[in-house]
This record gives structure tokens, C-alpha cells and sequence, in this order.
């Protein structure tokens, strides 16, 4: 959104109380969504839980085309909508809760360079996994991002995604990495992760911030959605403070809700974390 | 070791060793971490299209890519962050992936996509680096990666236009050089008093900024505003470049300690007031009888 558009939206957030209704739309949980999409959306409905807010979430085939900007999750409250956890957490900011007023300046400097480690190795990671290992994109991404849509759309739609994903890819540096080199790439991040988290209950000791539902929407995805191997999910468990820190999130926000909105039971995966 | 590692790069400019963002971080670090490296730069060369800047040759293998660059020579035991705990090592990778989201897509738009910019200044430079005939193309060529780059990873799928997507880089530009100048302090390098790989990608991003002579440069105006962030660099320059950088001159050395914390408080109200001019403009589009009126 442009800035003009944004500070209108606040504008307008600011003016109206949280509704009971807001809905958080994403892909098919079942057949349709894909890791990166279902990591974004648990790391949205993990902020949203953190912040005391109800939201209900609706699976559509068309999610990603319904979205303002394209991309999922995104959510509907009142009459605004809002998608990617970044306006998100600024929306609901003007709305008069957040999780980050606790913090310095520089504490903050720090939360936000740790968001876009998330995004730039993680997120860009997931994508490359999905779409540019042609092992991966045959067998999984290809088949689940277009079983909604019937011959010949599915081919269409899901061959343009995957050119969409490569060229991006191309324009960042990534299309010269080999998978052995994401790998390394992830191992890293959750090196740093776990160095930055070490002991403490949370990344900025004892309040949750968005840093920490944006990564354990990541890390808990990552840990229960079978690929075709388990390497992914093999790097994020050689750092054990990082998986108890998805256990205890797991834990406080999702355990005490219904059953069904427990978000371990989503498709391939192995249910709650071993 | 039997010969020195060659570093290829693009030549300097304006009191730089490079005017490229990649060769100056590894330029930066080979002076941080004592490597000793022979310089070449491609200028006037065939490699002005051929090759990857920046690349390292030694031995018999080639490095390019930053980041790989810096590994390198890490296994070659010059490791400027050797000091560091592991969090600061953390807080390093944290810290340049919010360079490369936040600040890299405004400096290419500054250098590479902003018509003033690139008609007055880059391309003019890159074509009198380059040789014939090569010199119809280089900046050509750079200045459509540049675009397509920031179209891809910023421009969302409807917009996918460039003006649209100008006010947000250039915010978030601006966001991101605040949130460094509000973790640089008062200190002379990031992480104590000896630079650290982590100076050499900031050097490395807005030391271009700062010296090179943009003709319509917002996001430099708002870098020279940041006393700390000039220090910093000119600091670098004048250390280990051996450079006269004449000091500008809102950048003194003398006023460091209150007037830093004094200009980023302003600073960070400005960004902020930029954001509230825009909802006063608002305030009238919303008063117009084209949209509902809201209970308040």
C-alpha cells in the first residue's frame, strides 16, 4: 500500500474497537497451502492470539487473489483489509494494542533486524525449497497449490507460480545456490536465532513480541510439514533451546483454545511437535 | 603466503576507494582484518560486463559475492569479528539482513533508477569507466537489474509500478538508517572500539551516499543529518583509507554526545510527521462528499 493509503487505514482502524467477526483468510489447510504461506499465516494468528484478540480463520482456494497485496494471510476486520504481518501489526498498532511499546530504541532496532533475518534467510529459504528444487516442485508445490482448479488452469496457474517464485529468486543472488547451500543458509539463521534467544523465556526476556510469533510460526511450520526429507526439519532441531521455545508457545497460546483451531493438525504433518 | 589474493573491483571516486557498494564492504574488511590484498580495478576492462563484482582470486579459486568473500578470508584466519560474542554474532547477521531488506532497494533507486540521479551523475561515471564499445551498455544493464530487482522483491503484484512503490523504499530507507544510528550511539564502530565485519556492510552501503555528488538526493539529505552515522564513515575513511576526506561540515567532530541523540529524536519525529502530513492530506480527502463521514 502506498503511504498515503496507509495512514488513512490507521486513520480509520483507530476509530473503531476490535469487532467480533475478524477473519483471517488463507490457503486450503487440508490439500492447498504450502510451507511458506502456512508459516506466514500461523505467524499472524500466533501475534494475534499474543495480543488477546479473537479472529477466526477461513480456508479459501482463492485466499491469494482475494488479498490486497498478493500474498497470504491476510485479514478482515470491519471494513479494512489488511494482509503480511507487517501492516498487520502496524494496523492493529493504531488499533491501541501492542506488544512492542516495552522496548528501547535499540531494542527495537534489534527486533526489527531480527524480523528481516526471519524473512530475508527463512522465508526466502522456504521458497527456494518449494520452487526452485525441481524434486520438491514436482512431488509437493505444484500438485498442492493447483488441486483446487481443474485441467488445464492447474497447469497454467501452478507453472506461472513457480516461474514467479525463480525469477525472484534471480534477482536476489539465490537461483546460484544449490541446496546444499540453503541448508547451510537456514542452519545458520537458526544458529543466530538461538544464540540471540539463549536462556530466556522469550527474544526480549519475559514479553512475547511479533519477532516471536513471526518465528515460531516459521520454526513450528517447518518442524511439522513433511517434505520429501527431513533435512529442514533436522537443522531446526539440533538447537534444542529454540525447540523448547516452540513447545512453550505451543504451550501458553494454542493448547488452551479449542482443539480445532490447534494449528499442529494442518496437512503432512506429524500432528503436535515430537 | 606465496602471493597476495587479487580483489577485482570497480575504481573510485569522490575520496572512495570504490564507488561500488560490494567492493567497498570487501575492501572495508580486508583493511579491518589486516588481509593484504592487490587491488585491480576493472575499469576500462572487458571485465566492466564479463565479471561478478567483486571477486576474489587466490591460488587457483575464485570467490565473488560478499558475504562468500568474507568467509574466505575468515578460513584464512583475517577475522575481524573474532572478539565478538556469539549474540553479536547474531546481532551481525540480524543487522545486515535489515540492510540488505530495508536499505539496498532505496540506494539502487538513488543511484540507479532515479531519472535525475542516474542521467547526471551514474550514468555519465559507469560510461566513462567503461571501454568502448562496451560503454553503450554497462550502465544500461545495471540500471534494468537495478529495476527489476526492486520490482520483484518490493512491488506488490498489483502495483508492480514503480512510483507506487518509491514512497515505501524511501520510508523504509529512512526508517532503517534511524534504527542504525539509534544502535551506533555515541561509539565509534558497532561493536566496541574495533570495526567488525558489521562496519564493513554499513561502510560499505552509505559511504556512496554520502560522498557521491547527488544531484536530487532526499535520502542523503537525510543521512547527513545523522552526525553519528557521517562520524562513522568519515572515521573509516580517514583510518584505514588514508584518505584526506575533507570533513563536511555538518558532520564536526567536536559535537558528538548530545546533539546525536538531540537530531535522531528530530529525526525520527520527522519520519514520523512525515506520516502525519499525509494523514492531515487525508483529513480533506475524507471531509469530501465522495466518502462517508465516520462516527467518532
Amino acid at each position: 500500500m502506498s503511504l498515503a493509503a496507509e495512514a488513512f487505514v490507521s486513520q480509520i482502524a483507530a476509530a473503531e474497537p476490535w469487532p467480533e467477526k475478524a477473519t483471517l483468510y488463507q490457503p486450503l489447510k487440508e490439500d492447498q497451502i504450502l510451507l511458506s504461506d502456512s508459516a506466514s499465516s500461523l505467524a499472524v494468528q500466533t501475534f494475534l492470539r499474543m495480543c488477546g484478540l479473537p479472529v477466526q480463520v477461513s480456508c479459501c482456494a482463492n485466499a491469494e487473489y482475494m488479498s490486497p497485496s498478493g500474498k497470504v494471510p491476510f485479514i478482515h476486520v470491519g471494513n479494512q483489509v489488511v494482509s503480511e504481518l507487517g501492516p498487520i501489526v502496524q494496523f492493529i498498532k493504531a488499533k491501541g494494542h501492542s506488544l512492542s511499546d516495552g522496548l528501547d530504541d535499540v531494542q527495537r532496532a534489534e527486533m526489527k533486524a531480527y524480523m528481516e533475518l526471519v524473512n530475508n534467510m527463512l522465508l526466502t529459504a522456504e521458497l527456494y525449497i518449494q520452487w526452485c528444487d525441481d524434486y520438491t516442485a514436482t512431488e509437493i508445490s505444484r500438485p498442492r497449490y493447483s488441486s483446487p482448479y481443474s485441467w488445464p488452469l492447474n497447469h497454467i496457474l501452478a507453472y506461472q507460480k513457480q516461474w514467479e517464485v525463480r525469477r525472484k529468486m534471480n534477482a536476489i543472488g539465490w537461483s546460484g545456490k544449490n541446496l546444499e547451500q540453503v541448508y547451510e543458509d537456514v542452519s545458520q539463521c537458526c544458529q543466530a536465532l538461538s544464540q540471540r534467544l539463549g536462556t530466556q523465556p522469550y527474544f526480549f526476556n519475559k514479553q512475547p513480541t511479533e519477532l516471536d510469533a513471526l518465528v515460531f510460526g516459521h520454526l513450528f511450520t517447518i518442524l511439522t510439514t513433511q517434505l520429501t526429507n527431513d533435512e529442514l526439519a533436522e537443522k531446526v532441531k539440533s538447537y534444542t533451546n529454540l525447540l523448547s521455545f516452540c513447545h512453550r508457545i505451543e504451550q501458553t497460546y494454542f493448547k488452551e483454545h479449542d482443539r480445532e483451531s490447534q494449528s499442529g493438525s494442518s496437512r503432512h504433518s506429524k500432528g503436535s511437535l515430537p | 603466503m606465496a602471493e597476495p589474493m587479487e580483489l577485482l573491483c570497480w575504481g573510485g571516486d569522490w575520496d572512495l576507494p570504490s564507488v561500488h557498494t560490494d567492493s567497498l564492504i570487501v575492501l572495508a574488511y580486508a583493511k579491518f582484518s589486516g588481509a593484504k590484498l592487490a587491488v585491480k580495478s576493472i575499469d576500462w576492462t572487458w571485465r566492466t560486463i564479463t565479471a561478478s563484482v567483486p571477486q576474489l582470486h587466490y591460488e587457483a579459486s575464485t570467490v565473488t559475492e560478499p558475504t562468500q568473500i568474507l568467509n574466505f578470508l575468515r578460513k584464512q584466519r583475517f577475522n575481524a569479528d573474532y572478539e565478538l560474542t556469539a549474540k553479536q554474532g547474531a546481532d551481525t547477521m540480524a543487522y545486515i539482513a535489515l540492510l540488505e531488506e530495508k536499505l539496498r532497494p532505496a540506494l539502487l533507486h538513488t543511484f540507479w533508477v532515479d531519472a535525475d540521479n542516474y542521467a547526471n551523475l551514474t550514468r555519465p561515471w559507469f560510461t566513462s569507466h567503461s571501454p568502448f564499445p562496451l560503454n553503450f551498455f554497462v550502465p544500461g544493464r545495471q540500471a534494468s537489474l537495478a529495476l527489476s530487482r526492486i520490482l520483484l522483491t518490493k512491488a506488490e503484484s498489483p502495483l508492480l509500478n514503480i512510483t507506487e512503490v518509491e514512497g515505501k523504499i524511501y520510508s523504509e530507507a529512512k526508517e532503517c538508517l534511524n534504527l542504525l544510528s539509534h544502535r551506533l550511539g555515541n561509539f565509534h564502530f558497532f561493536f566496541g572500539d574495533t570495526p567488525t565485519s558489521l562496519d564493513a556492510f554499513v561502510f560499505g552501503h552509505i559511504a556512496p551516499l554520502i560522498k557521491a555528488p547527488l544531484p536530487s538526493g532526499q535520502l542523503q539529505k537525510h543521512l547527513n543529518q545523522l552526525d553519528n552515522l557521517c562520524q562513522f564513515c568519515n572515521t573509516i575513511l580517514k583510518n584505514y583509507f588514508n584518505a584526506s576526506a575533507e570533513k563536511r561540515t555538518d558532520c564536526s567532530p567536536t559535537a558528538i554526545h548530545d546533539p546525536v541523540d538531540a537530531n535522531l529524536q528530530k529525526l525520527t519525529q520527522l519520519v514520523n510527521k512525515e506520516s502525519n502530513l499525509i494523514e492531515k492530506m487525508d483529513d480533506n480527502l475524507r471531509s469530501s462528499p465522495q466518502h462517508r463521514p465516520h462516527r467518532h
